[in-house]
């Protein structure tokens, strides 16, 4: 029962930075990205073969690319930064044009290219088998079973997911921030207040990207494996389900979101099956994830933990602390 | 004949925009002197709108060429001509609903630290400074637009005159050398409507800001531009100051009637 709540508690970290990366793309810029889960595979990747050791081709962890065997800090770095990377070609692509609807055609064209790619591409990793056998971070020495690992990799796991709490929170409580929900709500004002409208929404992609990777990152380093059968529409899915969910543009509804979406229903119901009928569970946990999203979205469109309104206190503002004072600009 | 030497913020030379085959913009030129409140009329439809966002970049032009201080400008992007101190506004108030009051202001500033990803993260203690100023600048123009009561309130919440005087107020936060006001007081009261008038003279006066007006409303013409350009059917009807338009026999069956 521990060793089962450990691993959700682990999920829950591997979920909301998934869910913070996508809440800057499109919780706070607006940028339809259909294919979030591509960069969380990238950076799962690039991370998984940087931290290997070389591929004997063919031999029993199959053949790919690297195989670096770097220390834990900056395999997932390596991670970050290759969908850091794609996320910059993705957005020379499709964030020229202004029409948001431009770009989601292109992230899900991108999407199933880098796909069907890796799959095929045998040599780079793995092919449709996937990478198996990727190091636990610090495991080598510890030398830990299965189960005592985890709490080591739940503290990884936290720290991580709070330098990624700081790095979205201070993103998003910042003039920087504020530029970016400008352009979300109309990028032709922010244009003509001096804005490079273009410049900042690649950089929140961007961003968003390299924090998908981190998370991917973070994934393989515990799983061990990656295959393409883990990254399907149905895992973007779940990612926007979280975001929209727990309230976009609110990094603390992201951690709402991410419990509520990918670990209760999605994790903690991987233990009820039904033998008889073995891919049933599956398709249910779609349904109601869909049900969740079609509710809140009716509901509570806003989702469970709105955006926060900034509220600016007039004591914080010089010149007034007498008109405050005397009760003339108390009101309104 | 002798053309005086003047200081001209504006220079529009042969500008050219259609769409598809509508010539929106036919042809026009005209300069806005430096330091002057230049009117720009005509009846709708004949190009004001489109001659203000080919200036600021809102879309590509088809031909001819816009001088802004002593540089050329033509086809820049919009932000960067925002960037040299051109502040457009928009004949439909937008107004950024999310956002608040406030933080609509606060946006418009272009040296604030803070407003890339790195200064976010690491220059915490300036950003905070410069917000606190900001912030009382913010609450001058507040408080002359009338718009101080609602400072914490989400823009998109507000009246329609209140929407419009926002968006005159936010781009005043913005330090513009040249303002392109698109119709600044079409559904704002005729009270307030007097006292924008007088903003705008004094905006001019003090801090010595140029103004191309574009107003259907001619007595809030006649009284703040002694330099008026009227445009007809995409093209330059004449110019001159407003007694003298009324004289005008084209200008008089082109728009004001008779
Ligand atoms: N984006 C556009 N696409 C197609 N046609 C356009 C576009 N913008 C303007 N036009 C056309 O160009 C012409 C001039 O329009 P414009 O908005 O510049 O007039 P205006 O002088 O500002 O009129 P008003 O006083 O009504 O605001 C009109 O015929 C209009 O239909
Ligand atoms: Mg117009």
């Amino acid at each position: 029962m521990l060793h089962y709540l450990l691993t959700l508690a682990i999920f829950f970290a591997f979920f909301a930075v998934e869910a913070w990366g996508l809440n800057l793309q499109f919780g706070l810029t607006g940028i339809l990205d259909f294919t979030y889960i591509t960069f969380v595979a990238i950076g799962a990747y690039f991370a998984g073969v940087a931290a290997m050791t070389p591929s004997t081709n063919g031999g029993m962890g199959g053949s790919y690319i690297f195989g670096w065997q770097l220390p834990f800090p900056l395999s997932p770095v390596i991670g970050g930064i290759a969908a850091a990377m794609l996320g910059v070609v993705v957005g020379i692509i499709g964030l020229r044009r202004l029409r948001s609807d431009y770009l989601a055609i292109v992230t899900v064209s991108v999407g199933q290219i880098v796909w069907m790619v890796i799959g095929n591409a045998t040599p780079l990793f793995n092919g449709w088998d996937g990478i198996v056998g990727v190091p636990q971070p610090y495991n080598s020495v510890m030398n830990l079973s299965t189960n005592n690992y985890e709490w080591p990799f739940l503290g990884i796991s936290v720290i991580v997911a709070a330098i990624i709490f700081w790095l979205v929170r201070s993103l998003t409580e910042s003039p920087y921030g504020r530029i970016l929900r400008a352009i979300r709500e109309d990028e032709n004002v922010a244009a003509a207040l001096g804005k490079n409208v273009f410049r900042y929404r690649m950089s929140a992609f961007v961003i968003g990207a390299f924090i998908a990777g981190i998370s991917g990152a973070l994934q393989i380093e515990y799983i061990g494996a990656w295959n393409p059968s883990g990254w399907t529409t149905l895992e973007t899915f779940i990612v926007w389900a979280a975001m929209l969910v727990g309230g976009r543009g609110n990094n603390r509804g992201m951690l709402l979101g991410a419990f509520l979406v990918p670990v209760l229903f999605t994790e903690a119901t991987r233990w009820i099956t039904i033998p008889a009928h073995p891919l049933l569970m599956e398709a249910i946990r779609g349904m109601a994830i869909g049900l969740l999203m079609v509710l809140a979205v009716r509901f509570r469109p806003q989702g469970v933990i709105p955006e926060r309104k900034r509220v600016f206190p007039l004591t914080t503002i010089p010149g007034l602390k007498e008109d405050v004072a005397n009760g003339h600009t108390a009101q309104g | 004949m002798a053309i005086p030497l003047r200081d001209n913020m504006l220079v529009v030379k042969d500008l050219r925009k259609s769409f598809g085959g509508v010539k929106a913009v036919d042809g026009v030129s005209f300069d806005v002197p430096r330091g002057t409140i230049t009117g720009l009329i005509g009846p709708n439809g004949a190009g004001k709108s489109t001659v203000v966002n080919s200036l600021s970049g809102f879309h590509g032009v088809d031909g001819g060429s816009v001088m802004f201080d002593g540089t050329d400008i033509t086809n820049w992007p919009s932000h960067k001509v925002a960037q040299r101190g051109l502040i457009r506004t928009f004949q439909l108030a937008r107004e950024l609903r999310s956002l608040t009051v406030f933080e609509n202001m606060l946006l418009a500033s272009n040296d604030q630290p803070g407003q890339t990803s790195w200064q976010a993260l690491f220059l915490r203690k300036k950003i905070r400074d410069s917000e606190r100023d900001l912030l009382g600048k913010a609450v001058d123009l507040l408080k002359r637009f009338n718009l101080f009561h609602v400072r914490d309130e989400y823009a998109g919440n507000l009246s329609g005159g209140q929407k419009k005087l926002l968006d005159l107020a936010r781009a005043l936060m913005a330090d513009p050398r040249l303002m392109l006001l698109d119709e600044p007081m079409a559904g704002v009261n005729p009270t307030l409507a007097g006292q924008l008038q007088e903003h705008i003279r004094d905006l001019k006066d003090e801090k010595g800001i140029t103004f191309l007006l574009i107003e259907h409303n001619l007595r809030i013409v006649e009284s703040l531009c002694n330099h008026v350009v009227v445009m007809a059917e995409g093209t330059i009807l004449a110019e001159g100051n407003m007694s003298a338009l009324r004289e005008n026999e084209n200008v008089v069956r082109a728009y004001l009637g008779g």
